[in-house]
């Protein structure tokens, strides 16, 4: 259970900018959940706010590994706070282009990770762009900036 | 402080159980994928599986609970998914696969086979 704890952490406002990159592995995307999970806390979103972010963020994750059949290059997560919302891309550079199908049970996962981002985030979605694929998430705020 | 990822497996009232606790992700599924076909392949049909002690589930560990759903009702039996936090309640509600997997909130709740 992640608890947040805000004492002593300066809030994150309009306009502030945090960036992650890492090798794209699956070991490494716990990462990119706990980076979610502190600027959750530090933008003032509730318990239930932080959760589904870093569940959210996760999935993006894999959102933008989609139809890669294998972990290469680097994953650039982009946090952009605004007075409104919170807004996240993950965009994967230097990648392999996908080589095929990842099989019944990776088809599956690619399903239930469009419902649990629908589910969970304001909007999404996943664009190929100058041989890098970025998928991006927006979660708008309950209430006014922390 | 999170939990560190764990798989076990007993036998309960002659039923396979497999315990899984901390994080089940993208990086731990294939593991857990790997002990649930072991056990069906031995011609265990109906496997309980305890996700009590687990404490994140993403999209990859529910790919993975719905292909070994299909090999057991495949060979007639059934995956019943042990769950009491609120949170992995959620997944599971929000992907609809609460009304697919039988989920308890006990062990004990499975009947005897």
């Amino acid at each position: 259970m992640i608890e947040p704890d805000v004492a002593g952490a300066d809030p994150l406002g309009d306009g502030d900018r945090i960036v992650l990159t890492f090798p794209a592995r699956g070991d490494l995307v716990v990462l990119a959940r706990l980076v979610a999970s502190a600027i959750s806390t530090r933008v003032g979103f509730d318990i239930e706010e932080l959760e589904d972010l870093r569940l959210a963020v996760g999935e993006l994750c894999l959102l933008a590994l989609q139809g890669s059949d294998a972990w290469h290059g680097d994953l650039r997560l982009e946090f952009t706070v605004s007075a409104e919302a919170l807004d996240i891309s993950c965009t994967l550079g230097g990648a392999a282009p996908a080589l095929g199908g990842r099989g019944d049970e990776g088809a599956e996962a690619d399903q239930l990770s469009e419902q649990i981002l629908a589910a969970l985030v304001d909007a999404h979605g996943r664009v190929e762009e100058d041989g890098s694929v970025r998928a991006w998430l927006l979660k708008r705020r309950k209430g006014p900036l922390a | 402080m999170e939990q560190e990822f764990h798989i076990e497996e007993r036998v309960d009232r002659g039923r396979p159980v497999i315990s899984v606790t901390g994080e089940i992700d993208v990086a731990t599924a294939p593991q857990l994928r790997e002990c649930l076909h072991r056990v069906i392949a031995r011609g265990q049909a109906t496997v309980v599986l305890d996700l009590l002690g687990v404490t994140f589930l993403d999209s990859t560990a529910l790919g993975v609970l719905v292909g070994a759903l299909k090999r057991c009702r495949e060979l007639g039996g059934e995956l019943h998914v042990v769950v009491s936090d609120a949170r992995i309640k959620k997944i599971f509600e929000i992907t609809g696969l609460n009304t697919i997997f039988p989920i308890v909130s006990t062990p004990a709740e499975v009947g005897a086979p």
